[in-house]
């Protein structure tokens, strides 16, 4: 890494105070929407307002943001590659694929859970198919267009899909898949998506001793008694469960993966074990964020969660990639 | 403008034999088609006709040859009248008038006036004046047999749709709502550009009736949820509302009055129960 080496924060420190603030966004997330500011429900409306639309909302965009962070977190320590990220390298398109088969060929209408089922089984193919197209030791550039390949398979699948499916709304529906959504999500979906994330963050989790001996090389990893046919099959699984079940209920949100650890990369010394912990609480924190700033511009300015985490997160990447022109040349 | 259209296109029916090589490329002047001619004279309409997810008449629609719109396709039946929709076929429509086929272009009803205006335009093109005047009388008894609504102000109702979306003002499903004795009350919500309105709004000001264009379960796909949504079901339970099928008033047709009739029907159940 280029990156000047930066005085550590203390662990604990660094992630208390992220603990801190994601939980004041998740307040925040509880307090505002387009029928005003309020902290906690008020008479039947505001009952209803604050348990079933906000609470499941501020759920929802925290999980996701957890996820999406955490992935991109593992994956970026994983193969070394700054570019790796759930949207970018394809395991976002393929979980959204994955889920919409799942709905249009009739399974989430006779079982609930084949819909974020779908988008796990999507993410994981789309993961594969990226890996074998560019090799575990393949360089930045292989993976990113690995994962382009893979995403746009993904998205004209999508496409198809819809078109076949005959329903008036296919082309709503695209936008909803391609550009993400928390609008109006219910703990339905909560109760069919939480527990797998969660399951599949604490996969990732674990990771943190594996990650930091991997940055040493895989020949040190191993000597230090890392096993790296676990390691591999953790991080899949974990992303896929992640990622693939928030997909399934939100649609593709790009960038927080790419983002939030490059943010705090800085503050957690370079070590890929401590950047998983910092990584979730940032992924949760910027969507949250995020979320809250989409309602407050509504409806003067009408975005997707995708087109805004898009917006802020694009022209990061293009600053990624001229900062690290000379490594990324094959 | 639909009138400037319709004297032209009376001239050209006078004189000459009725078509009967008839081909429709829109939903819409399918659907009027269907109700003013024989079968025989029509060669084909869209597959829309008979999908009864947006059909007002999918079972008479059944087995009429479809076209998909294309310039080619529209060729192979030789028609001798096309008729058109405001949307998404102006190149095909430019390319057979450049081919010189006769092709009549139908606006889009924005409200019930458009509807007669609608009916009229396709009779006469179709050379069936009378069957068409005998339709729009039919619509205006239907209209007329309305129960008109009882002083003490309109009640207010919302047409939510999909995604959210809702009926604004100038969309001849908010025609529809004030001909039934009913407020729209579209511009009263912060609606988004795309004309979508958040459940946390419609839970917060909830409507005196709640219009929705279709059944919670009718689409299983996840921009429909918000039909399902617990929030939206509980407001049901509260509040008065009504699933009036989209088919009867997505377009400008006679069946709008229907639309007209069950809505007017849910306002005098509202009336009723004021104190």
């Amino acid at each position: 890494m280029t990156m000047p080496a930066r005085k550590p924060i203390d662990p604990s420190l660094l992630i208390g105070a992220l603990a801190a603030v994601a939980a004041i966004a998740f307040l925040l997330s509880l307090a505002v929407g387009p029928s005003g500011f309020a902290l906690g429900p008020g008479g039947e409306a505001g009952s209803l307002i604050f348990w079933e639309i906000r609470l499941p909302r501020a759920i929802l965009g925290a999980l996701a943001g957890a996820a999406l962070g955490l992935s991109g977190a593992a994956l970026q320590g994983y193969l070394r590659n700054p570019l790796a990220e759930p949207s970018l390298i394809g395991v976002s398109g393929g979980a959204a694929l994955g889920a919409v088969l799942a709905i249009h060929l009739g399974l989430s209408q006779t079982i609930a859970l084949a819909l974020p089922a779908g988008g796990l089984a999507g993410a994981v193919i789309a993961m594969l198919a990226v890996v074998t197209l560019a090799g575990i030791q393949g360089g930045p550039v292989t993976l990113i267009l690995a994962g382009l390949a893979v995403s746009a398979i993904a998205t004209a699948l999508i496409s198809l899909a819809l078109n076949l499916s005959q329903n008036p709304f296919a082309s709503v529906e695209m936008v909803f898949w391609l550009m993400g959504s928390l609008a109006d999500r219910s703990l339905t979906q909560v109760w069919l998506a939480g527990p797998l994330i969660v399951a599949g963050m604490g996969l990732l989790l674990v990771l943190g001793r594996a990650l930091d001996a991997l940055a040493l090389g895989e020949d040190a990893a191993r000597s230090l008694g890392i096993d790296l046919a676990r390691t591999r099959l953790l991080i899949v699984a974990g992303t896929a469960l992640s990622v693939g079940a928030a997909t399934a209920v939100t649609g593709i949100i790009g960038f927080v993966g790419l983002l939030v650890p490059h943010v705090l990369r800085p503050f957690a010394g370079h070590r890929p074990g401590l950047l998983l912990p910092a990584s979730m609480l940032g992924g949760a924190i910027f969507l949250l964020v995020a979320d809250v700033g989409l309602r407050l511009l509504q409806p003067l300015v009408d975005l997707r969660i995708g087109v805004l985490t898009a917006l802020i997160g694009a022209p990061f990447f293009v600053w990624l990639v001229l900062r690290t022109r000379g490594e990324l040349a094959p | 403008m639909a009138f400037t259209v319709l004297a032209a296109v009376d001239a050209h029916a006078q004189g000459a034999t009725k078509p009967t090589r008839i081909v429709s490329l829109d939903l819409c002047t399918d659907q009027i088609l269907i109700e003013l001619v024989d079968r025989a004279r029509i060669a084909a309409v869209t597959h829309l006709a008979a999908d009864p997810s947006v059909s007002a008449i999918p079972e008479q629609a059944k087995g009429i040859p479809f076209t998909r719109g294309a310039a080619a396709d529209v060729l192979r039946h030789d028609p001798d009248l096309v008729l058109a929709g405001p949307f998404g076929v102006s190149a095909t429509v430019d390319l057979l008038r450049r081919l010189e086929r006769n092709v009549v272009v139908v606006p889009q009803a924005p409200d019930l006036a458009g509807v007669r205006a609608s009916v009229r335009l396709v009779a006469s093109a179709v050379g069936e004046t009378e069957k068409g005047a005998a339709l729009v009388d039919a619509f205006d008894r239907r209209l007329a047999a309305i129960a008109p609504a009882t002083p003490g102000g309109a009640p207010g109702a919302i047409i939510y749709q999909v995604g959210g979306t809702v009926s604004g003002t100038g969309s001849l499903a908010a025609a529809v709502l004030v001909a039934a004795g009913f407020r729209n009350m579209a511009t009263e919500y912060r609606l988004a550009r795309n004309g979508q309105v958040s459940l946390e709004a419609l839970v917060a000001m909830p409507p005196d009736l709640l219009v929705l264009s279709s059944a919670a379960d009718e689409y299983r796909t996840a921009i429909a949820d918000n039909l399902r949504h617990p929030a939206l079901l509980a407001l049901r339970r509260s509040h008065a509302s009504i699933e009036l099928p989209w088919q009867l008033w997505l377009c400008g047709t006679p069946h709008v009055a229907d639309a007209v009739a069950r809505l007017a029907e849910a306002r005098t159940r509202i009336e009723a129960r004021r104190p």
